[in-house]
């Protein structure tokens, strides 16, 4: 396979993944905040600030900003390189350069997710338009990953995809993990016990649609320790960061299982990384939650990063 | 059966008696080929073609068949209007055509190879040397080189038209780079799935082998010493107007679709960048033109091309289809020697007619054309674009006496043809929600292998769908039909 497609593919499927959780954390976030049970929390403007940090354009912290211009950005402003907007265009435009290795079925399923969000009134999107339009791009983008899963051939082409959408979903996770994790640190003291108990964490797993699987499996309400241990080291939680790292491994030994004697290659790093979450233990994490997510941020740009120079660029 | 007026479908179908109607005689009655189908859209109501049209214009654009068009800073993305009419042509006259191409593109083929070898049909005063010599198209490089199997036009795209005499008449060879198959395919996809029923009660050629047979054809043409060929597409990328079909095209040979920057030579040899490291490529299937396939050969600024692509090309080491230089064969003055280029290299008469053509550098041809101006379209030989063409029942008097001038001035730069007209077909009009009478013509493609040859049993049917306008293609408001050749 060309090196250029393989580039397209890694990052279409890393453009849907974002998509989807830009997406959905908009959505939550805002309509959490409607019936939060303490002040801050329910500060339009906290919430407001929260989107902008999960995106990466953070604002200062007393700069008032306005709603519909929050909206607008992240969802879709084509000037703004995260919005969800921005984030299916360049989504589709890999696809079309791949477009021969990829089935019918599948583009055309990005294809109309394109045009519905290209063709989505800004002025309706701004004003009531929010849970519309963000319910259907997460649709769209399931959608997409059933096309991926059930039409396209279990060869390199899907393990360049999956590794995509893998690592971009492990790096969502962590930053959406970051961002809940500093609005808790400030939103403290809405149930009885501070940062443990903060509604924050109820938000955090509806934002990674786990929030459900989580009351199933502690059969408690969610608190710092369980929402961590759930949403970084369970390997049977889908959106888990070890789940992510385990589809990773797999997905790079497709491509290439020799690479990984070689102790400098990206499938190397991958396999060390998750032997280290594979025994790793939230109390450990829990110690300094910061550095972690830092590492594990700047360990997924280095894996990234290796691929790239590893298998994109000949 | 007639054309009956309280026929809804058909209701403001102006029956224009001095054009030749694909699917109504000059007494209103239907075609024998065209009966049948006649009757099962009139079950239909206007409303039921209102929303099967609009669900296939839906289908297009959500399958992304579509191309750019660039107007004011923004790309918008147009479907090729399909129409849901489609055009039908009989055994006996599709043999005819079939034969007819075929024969035309290895004429062509033979001219070619003279033309950068030999040039015996210059040294025996058939074609005159300065019609090549000042050809830019002409590539000195190609001189004496031979192409892997004595094949340059591999693909060729004939443009017929049914005149009113009822007669098919070439109007065009394209054998540079012949766009428009893919549409070919998805027209006959979209017919079958808003009016599937009408397909049982014909039997219809599949148009689904073209691939296939292009793929054979592209192996069939690899470099010496090469046993299994890696064939590759080369597409100028997707900005590209016709990037769907490129893709398409790749897909459906089950081969890589490349861009010049995905290619680079190494002593001669091509090479592809691929994940696991550079891969050797046999033959390339190029959709850029001749110019822009290598900077250090031809236009230095070209970005889309490959450098040193030629020199391994020269050393035989890749195959390149169709061959650089072909389009020294296709312009308008050597399309008026067709005929004798046919019998020169094949010792056959042409199974296709050509649009007569009168030389003016020819002294009773001459004649003829300063008597019958208003009755000619008068051509320069060495423009392209439509330059500098008048057509004779447009002019007054007084600019018919200017052409003379013109004329007589430089009679070898001018040739004229009668004034052809373009049979119509019944063609549903989003406007008036009604099928209308519009001009049609048909592109065929033909392929040409080191051992066979091939014509694609449909081909393309372009509508012009401005009423009374000639010209057909896409980007003057152009549209297709599905295009059946019927089995005897």
């Amino acid at each position: 396979m060309l090196a250029r497609v393989a580039n397209n593919l890694f990052w279409m499927g890393r453009y849907i993944e974002r998509a989807e959780h830009t997406a959905r954390f908009m959505n939550v976030n805002y309509f959490s905040s409607l019936d939060a049970p303490n002040q801050l929390s329910q500060s339009r403007q906290f919430v407001l600030h929260s989107i902008m940090s999960m995106v990466g354009d953070d604002v200062k912290d007393k700069t008032k900003i306005k709603e519909e211009d929050v909206f607008y950005n992240v969802g879709l402003n084509p000037e703004k390189h995260y919005s969800i907007n921005q984030c299916v265009k360049f989504a589709r435009e890999n696809a079309n350069s791949s477009r021969d290795m990829i089935s019918t079925e599948f583009y055309e399923s990005i294809n109309k997710f394109y045009h519905y969000v290209m063709n989505y009134p800004k002025e309706i999107f701004v004003r009531s338009g929010l849970h519309d339009f963000t319910t259907n791009v997460t649709e769209h983008t399931a959608i997409l990953r059933g096309k991926i899963r059930g039409t396209l051939l279990h060869d390199e082409v899907y393990a360049l995809i999956m590794l995509g959408i893998n690592i971009e979903r492990a790096t969502q996770i962590i930053r959406i993990v970051k961002t809940k994790f500093e609005d808790a640190q400030k939103a403290t003291g809405g149930y009885t016990n501070p940062i443990e108990n903060s509604y924050e964490w109820t938000t955090l797993l509806k934002c990674c649609e786990s929030y459900d699987m989580n009351r199933r499996f502690y059969k408690k309400p969610p608190t710092q320790l369980t929402v961590l241990e759930f949403l970084v080291l369970n390997p049977n939680c889908p959106r888990s960061v070890i789940n992510s790292l385990n589809q990773i491994f797999y997905h790079i030994t497709i491509l290439d299982n020799l690479e990984l004697r070689d102790k400098t290659s990206a499938a190397f790093l991958i396999g060390k990384m998750r032997s280290q979450y594979q025994f790793k233990t939230v109390e450990e994490i829990q110690k300094s939650v910061d550095k972690f997510i830092e590492k594990t941020l700047d360990t997924l740009v280095e894996i990234s990063e290796k691929l790239e120079r590893e298998y994109f660029y000949h | 059966m007639k054309l009956n007026d309280s026929n809804p479908i058909f209701s403001s179908y102006q029956n224009n008696t001095a054009l030749y109607d694909e699917i109504f005689d000059e007494n209103k009655n239907v075609r024998r080929t065209y009966e049948k189908i006649i009757e099962l859209y009139s079950d239909h109501s206007i409303k039921d073609f209102v929303s099967l049209n609009e669900k296939a214009k839906a289908s297009f654009f959500n399958q992304g068949i579509t191309f750019q068009v660039y107007s004011d800073e923004k790309a918008q993305e147009k479907i090729f209007p399909f129409d849901l009419f489609p055009r039908i042509l009989e055994a006996k006259e599709w043999n005819t055509i079939e034969k007819g191409v075929i024969q035309r593109s290895k004429a062509l083929n033979e001219f070619l190879w003279d033309l950068y070898h030999e040039k015996n049909i210059i040294k025996d005063g058939i074609v005159p040397l300065d019609l090549i010599s000042s050809s830019a198209n002409y590539l000195r490089q190609m001189i004496d080189l031979d192409p892997p199997g004595g094949v340059y036009n591999h693909i060729s795209g004939t443009d017929l038209i049914k005149h009113s005499d009822g007669k098919y008449y070439v109007l065009e060879d394209n054998i540079r780079c012949p766009s428009g198959v893919s549409y070919v395919i998805c027209n006959r996809n979209a017919l079958k799935r808003a009016l599937f029923g009408v397909f049982n009660h014909y039997k219809i050629h599949a148009v689904t082998n073209y691939a296939e047979n292009l793929l054979d054809i592209m192996e069939s043409v690899k470099p010496k010493g090469v046993d299994v060929p890696n064939c590759v597409v080369i597409t100028p990328g997707i900005y590209n107007s016709a990037y769907y079909e490129h893709s398409y095209l790749a897909k459906t040979l089950g081969i890589e679709l490349v861009e010049g920057r995905d290619l680079f030579v190494e002593k001669d040899f091509v090479y592809m960048k691929t994940i696991s490291g550079p891969e050797k490529v046999d033959v390339i299937y190029r959709r850029i033109d001749d110019t822009f396939l290598d900077p250090l050969e031809f236009r230095e600024d070209s970005a889309i091309g490959i450098p040193g692509l030629f020199a391994a090309y020269k050393r035989g080491n890749v195959s390149i289809v169709n061959a650089p230089g072909t389009g020294v064969a296709d312009d308008k003055a050597i399309y008026t020697y067709m005929p004798e280029i046919i019998k020169y290299y094949l010792n056959e008469k042409p199974i296709l007619n050509n649009v007569p053509t009168f030389h003016c550098s020819r002294k009773d041809d001459l004649k003829y054309v300063l008597e019958n101006i208003d009755k000619l379209v008068v051509k320069p030989v060495d423009e392209a674009g439509g330059y500098g063409i008048s057509i004779g029942n447009r002019l007054t008097k007084d600019e018919i006496e200017n052409v003379k001038k013109v004329i007589l001035e430089n009679p070898r730069k001018y040739i004229a043809q009668p004034i052809m007209s373009l049979s119509v077909h019944a063609t549903y009009i989003d406007e008036s929600q009604s099928f209308e009478q519009r001009h049609v013509d048909l592109r065929t493609f033909t392929l040409l292998g080191a051992e066979k040859a091939f014509v694609l049993k449909g081909g393309l049917t372009r509508v012009a769908l401005k009423k009374g306008n000639l010209i057909v293609n896409s980007s003057q408001g152009g549209g297709s039909k599905d295009t059946w050749v019927l089995k005897k």
